[in-house]
């Protein structure tokens, strides 16, 4: 009940945030401006549409959630209504995951406007929707739910700018782990090769929630996957939230 | 107050001429730099283009979209003919997008048409190709068009034999790839494999048009063969008589040939005995 109110009222909030338009404008903007773009090419143009849509929700999704995540615990503290809140019979985990999930609703509503406006550009030009593109949003939402878990643990310890840059760092090793294993193949000494291989397994791999690929090329994707996908995003997600909640409990407002 | 707004319009003004002003003096000065020539070392314009492999890195999970804006890139960069030396790292432009998105077959396809038409370089099309297939081993196009680039560019009927032949490996390949192939073959010398090949097709045909197609084609195998043995006959006839015979009958009598042969559909070939020359009654694809 608390976790709802506190949501309610995050959603309010950054739904007067004017960033989060101005990112929903460029989204969309490069959404319809893929269309434009397949114009340019020699081929397969609807590969140019979906590469360019599915990329732009994606990169704006994230940064929205990083933008707005990293300073939504800031500008509580900054302004001094955390004691108010904090002085009510309310728990420090409830107003993180209160925090936390009104940022996803916002998230989600926004994926789906993006979402719609991306359908509505493939359909307007080949007249039928693939159902993997539909898989290769869900799978960008559920990454976008662990960046946004991974703002607000960020947020809860440090200043909007290092928590953002923290958040992307986040991300971009997210996208590189999968690297990692180049490098276990290099290392010559079996210490080493242990210790990048812990790395590898540790670090989060955010390809899991990337079927980009699959969804434009129309691969098949085992049907395993989903479910390992989303439970360890999942996972990762409560893990993360866990330990901002921790962190937050730990902090002397006084 | 008035003084004061009229100075702030002054200064307006002000601002507004010297912007203008300026314009006009950097666009002068602009346009007179641009007339200097500059030496360029060889393939200045993308030496710094980074390899797929770093690329794949930097991309960040965004490959495809990293593989499609070089993509449209490349096809601008090679439609402008004031770079003269744009050809000389098109495959490795083309290798790039592969690395980035190696399922994406139109680069491939368009960078091979590119060498050709543009570049006139068969050799570095077929490089691009072979890129691509290797990346795509199911895409049949890639290897179809390679076949087609040896046999109509490069006359390498050898070379456009394994294509064809690779392509037909490759399912969902169109049912004309082994009629190339056997083409292929008979143009590359290798009369026997080309007779078995247009014989199978003929006998495996699901259509009349395709058998019809194969017959011309074993008519054309036979005819050629045969004309072959009947001109070394008539030669070796000459230089034993000192003329040409009358006719191909003559030479039955003569010891240097068993049985005169008779085309596909069992017509006599047609001999001049002023010229020695022989021929098929018909044009195999007349018949």
């Amino acid at each position: 009940m608390k976790i709802g109110a506190i949501a309610g009222i995050t959603f309010k909030e950054a739904k007067r945030d004017r960033i989060l338009y101005l990112l929903f404008f460029f989204g969309a903007a490069s959404i319809v401006f893929s269309r434009v773009l397949a114009i340019l090419t020699v081929g397969d143009r609807v590969k140019i549409i979906k590469d360019v849509g599915l990329a732009s929700i994606n990169i704006f999704g994230v940064l929205m959630a990083v933008l707005i995540g990293t300073s939504l615990v800031y500008k509580e503290i900054d302004k001094k209504t955390i004691f108010t809140l904090l002085a009510k019979p309310l728990h420090r985990a409830q107003f993180i995951l209160g925090k936390f999930l009104g940022l996803v609703l916002i998230l989600f509503v926004m994926t789906a406007a993006m979402s719609a406006i991306f359908l509505a550009v493939v359909y307007l030009h080949v007249f039928m929707i693939d159902w993997k593109l539909l898989v290769a949003i869900t799978y960008i939402f559920i990454e976008l739910v662990l960046i946004t878990a991974v703002a607000v643990l960020f947020s809860t310890f440090s200043t909007p700018i290092l928590s953002s840059i923290f958040s992307l760092a986040f991300y971009l090793i997210g996208h590189l782990s999968w690297s990692m294993e180049l490098l276990i193949q290099k290392a010559r000494s079996p210490l080493t090769r242990g210790f990048l291989r812990f790395l590898y397994l540790a670090l989060p791999d955010l390809e899991n929630f990337n079927f980009k690929t699959e969804a434009v090329h129309g691969l098949a994707i085992p049907s395993s996957i989903y479910a390992w996908s989303v439970l360890y995003g999942i996972c990762y997600t409560a893990f993360l939230l866990g330990l901002a909640v921790l962190i937050f409990r730990r902090r002397d407002f006084v | 107050m008035g003084k004061k707004a009229a100075f702030e319009h002054r200064e307006t003004v002000f601002i507004v001429v010297l912007i203008l002003v300026a314009a006009v003096f950097f666009s002068a000065l602009k346009a007179k730099t641009d007339t200097i020539i500059r030496e360029k070392a060889p393939g200045a314009s993308i030496i710094y283009v980074p390899s797929g492999k770093f690329l794949r890195f930097a991309a960040f999970g965004y490959s495809n979209l990293a593989a499609d804006l070089i993509y449209l890139w490349s096809i601008q960069y090679f439609s402008t003919p004031s770079i003269d030396d744009r050809f000389d790292h098109l495959d490795q432009i083309y290798s790039i997008i592969g690395e980035l998105d190696p399922l994406y077959g139109d680069p491939f396809e368009v960078g091979a048409l590119i060498a050709i038409y543009d570049a006139r370089n068969p050799g570095l099309a077929l490089k691009i190709l072979d890129i691509g297939a290797e990346k795509n081993p199911a895409n049949w196009i890639l290897p179809f068009n390679a076949g087609h680039i040896a046999m109509m560019n490069m006359k390498d009927f050898e070379l456009a034999e394994k294509y064809f032949a690779k392509c037909m490996q490759i399912p969902g390949s169109p049912e004309f790839v082994p009629r190339l192939r056997a083409n292929a073959l008979f143009r590359k010398g290798d009369v026997k494999t080309a007779w078995d090949t247009w014989l199978d097709i003929y006998n495996t045909a699901q259509d009349e048009r395709t058998r019809k197609i194969a017959s011309n084609h074993l008519y054309n195998i036979k005819q050629t063969l045969d004309i072959e043995r009947l001109k070394e006959v008539l030669i070796k006839y000459r230089g034993k008589y000192g003329f040409w015979p009358k006719s191909l009958d003559l030479l039955a009598g003569t010891g240097l040939i068993g049985e005169i042969p008779k085309d596909l559909d069992g017509r006599d070939y047609v001999y001049d005995p002023e010229t020695g020359e022989v021929k098929a009654p018909i044009l195999p694809w007349k018949r």
